[in-house]
């Protein structure tokens, strides 16, 4: 290839680390960019041969970031696998954990991650934009309040996984442990503290980023503006959820493109591939893989916090859906585009957690004694899916008649989002990079910013592309001669 | 009466090289046993290093890192600051491992003083599978008694009985 490179890489260079490249051509003009990602290898050998119920416990493991989305889809999986439908209260408890983790993932992301650009602004010094920034603009009083909504989804995780981080609560046809009343008065008394923190987190993002003229600029701008397809979990009547319903992906413009229960992903969805890279690209199948490009005929699509609000109808809470109306009002309609709008689903999709959380703890069936259907049939294959916080996440496993694992395949809620991670840093990319220059800071941060949106978890690897790391961008002659290095420390 | 040290092993017990916190983390558990060195586990840095590390006056973290400056099992210890490029200190979905002490610092959240990381340079962190790499196998009983060694120096646990154990 002729013209010149540009990588971005993790400043430390780690094995296994991911990998922006931006090459330009002779006139120093973005061509295009390739996210390479290293990819989990021997999950499904790790798998096979094991009986598929070990497998909710096990999967917990692929992720240090949301193990408990894992768990659930992978416990949906087994029910399909043994094809046995868990009772009303196991169902609960599922989605109340999950609600709560949720509401303690969510959380973090606004006020670790994304919300630094917003709150302290993407101008400021990297040293500033982080949480403590964050605090200094919000107030410590605000900062408490981020620990201890933590801590209280842990607790909630706690109760009812068996354990903080890695749950091993579900089996093939329910959950292996009820909840008392004690448990459920606290877990009540929890949920009302999240509903408070939500509201005021809306607020944070009402008065600091909506009240900013330039952040409403930044978002709306076309540097962030993504045209793609987008998909997300509904339920029987067209709202958000995340843990049980159909897929819906509508297209770029909002109009209903398919929608199908897990166990047909294969039908709808395939999976490009690349030659300079092992990870694969999932496309809608109905409209065919047309390469990296956005539009209305692109199989491109997003699964993402912001996804998952266009595909629905709206939101199945209250105080969430207000805010769901207010956001699309702000916007200009159904469905937005722009990719720093993700951080603003992502604080509404908060709203809903905490107050379904809520919701299920006073749920007269969450104290329920009947949480486990036995499974009496002969176990061979199944396909489990959830809303990870991430995007949609699918589990598909098969096994033998005595429940033994022959095949495992996954997509996760980040290889959903690959195709339009790569297509968002290309156009950050484009924007900024003309005639071989770009601005050092500038281009550092908003390239990241714009796979910042995305949060992106590739492969569940644990050497994923940083959300926020030191980076480096090499610039390189066509003769391959480094040119520059743009560090960061 | 709550220890005042603990011994965090951090990593990924499926994942290669990656679980070799975990493994200096359960070698340790038995021998330090009695002691009131308290030893955990834990999968995930970042803001939960607030949970790992609150209450406690002094902490040994034990991380896989890769950054060649020395071969497969070379043991570095390091301090929190240098740490930043160990597998589970960066935090890239929330914050690095000096970000949540910083945070911590700032609201008021009773953390260790006194912060030893040791990492060991690995070869696999991709490959879902149990058991260290030979090379990184062989590094656990050096780890082992590099932290006994500080644990003595802090006079925690007498040093003899331990690093002769």
């Amino acid at each position: 290839m002729t013209g010149t490179r540009i990588s971005i890489d993790p400043i430390t260079r780690l094995e296994g680390h991911g990998k922006i490249d931006i090459f330009l051509d002779d006139e120093g003009e973005v061509t295009e960019t390739y996210l390479q990602i290293p990819e989990l290898r021997g999950f499904e050998k790790f798998c096979e041969g094991r009986p598929v119920e070990e497998l909710p416990r096990i999967v917990t493991r692929i992720c240090g970031v949301c193990p408990e989305a894992h768990h659930l889809a992978s416990a949906k999986t087994c029910d399909a696998v043994y094809h046995v439908d868990p009772p009303p209260t196991a169902k609960k408890l599922r989605e109340l954990l999950y609600s709560a983790f949720f509401t303690g993932d969510h959380t973090l992301h606004f006020y670790a991650l994304g919300g630094p650009d917003f709150v302290v602004g993407p101008t400021a010094p990297a040293a500033e934009r982080n949480i403590l920034g964050v605090i200094g603009k919000v107030g410590l009083e605000a900062g408490k309040r981020v620990i201890q909504l933590r801590a209280g989804a842990q607790e909630v995780v706690k109760i009812l996984g068996g354990k903080a981080v890695h749950p091993v609560t579900s089996l093939p046809g329910g959950v292996s442990k009820g909840l008392t009343e004690a448990e459920r008065a606290r877990i009540e008394e929890l949920a009302k503290g999240f509903v408070d923190f939500a509201g005021f987190t809306l607020q944070v993002f009402e008065d600091v980023v909506l009240g900013n003229p330039a952040y409403v600029d930044l978002i709306t701008g076309e540097v962030y503006r993504q045209q793609v397809h987008s998909m997300g979990t509904v339920d029987g009547q067209g709202r958000v959820n995340f843990y049980d319903g159909e897929v819906r992906v509508v297209d770029t413009a909002g109009k209903p493109l398919i929608q199908f229960p897990a166990k047909d992903y294969l039908q709808h969805l395939a999976e490009h591939v690349e030659p300079w890279t092992y990870l694969k690209y999932p496309y809608l199948k109905r409209v065919g893989w047309k390469g990296f490009v956005e539009g209305q005929d692109s199989g491109v699509y997003r699964a993402t916090p912001l996804s998952r609000l266009n595909a629905a109808d709206g939101m199945a809470t209250p105080k969430a859906q207000a805010a769901y109306v207010r956001m699309y009002e702000v916007l200009g309609g159904k469905p937005v585009h722009f990719t720093l709008a993700t951080h603003w689903a992502r604080v509404i999709e908060l709203m809903y957690a905490a107050e379904h959380t809520l919701e299920l703890a006073t749920d007269p069936e969450i104290t329920g004694k009947d949480i486990r259907t036995l499974p009496t049939a002969t176990p061979d294959e199944g396909v489990g899916q959830v809303e990870a916080p991430r995007g949609t996440l699918f589990h598909h496993y098969q096994t033998d008649a005595r429940g033994i694992v022959q095949k495992v395949n996954l997509i996760v809620g980040t290889t959903n989002n690959h195709a339009a991670i790569s297509l968002a840093v290309k156009r950050a990319a484009k924007h900024l990079i003309h005639k071989g220059t770009a601005p050092d800071e500038g281009l550092l941060n908003m390239v990241e910013m714009a796979f910042r949106a995305f949060d992106p978890c590739f492969g569940c690897a644990t050497h994923s592309l940083p959300g926020r790391m030191p980076l480096e961008i090499q610039l390189r002659g066509s003769d391959g001669s480094l040119r520059r290095t743009i560090r960061r420390p | 009466m709550k220890s005042h040290t603990v011994v965090v092993g951090l990593g990924n017990p499926i994942l290669a090289d990656d679980g070799i916190g975990i493994a200096v983390a359960r070698a340790l558990e038995p021998r330090l046993a009695g002691t009131g060195v308290a030893v955990a586990e834990s999968a995930w840095g970042g803001m939960r290093f607030l949970d790992l590390l609150t209450g406690f006056d002094r902490a040994v973290l034990v991380d896989a890192i890769q950054w060649r400056h020395g071969p497969i099992g070379t043991v570095y210890c390091l301090t929190p600051e240098e740490a930043i490029p160990t597998v589970r200190a960066v935090g890239y979905h929330d914050v690095s491992l000096g970000l949540a002490l910083q945070l911590g610092a700032r609201l008021g959240i009773p953390l260790p003083k006194s912060i030893v990381v040791f990492a060991v340079e690995v070869d696999d962190t991709t490959t879902v599978r149990e058991g260290l790499s030979p090379a990184v196998a062989a590094a656990v009983p050096e780890v082992i008694q590099e932290i006994e060694d500080l644990l003595a120096e802090w006079g925690v646990v007498e040093g003899t009985r331990l690093t002769r154990g």
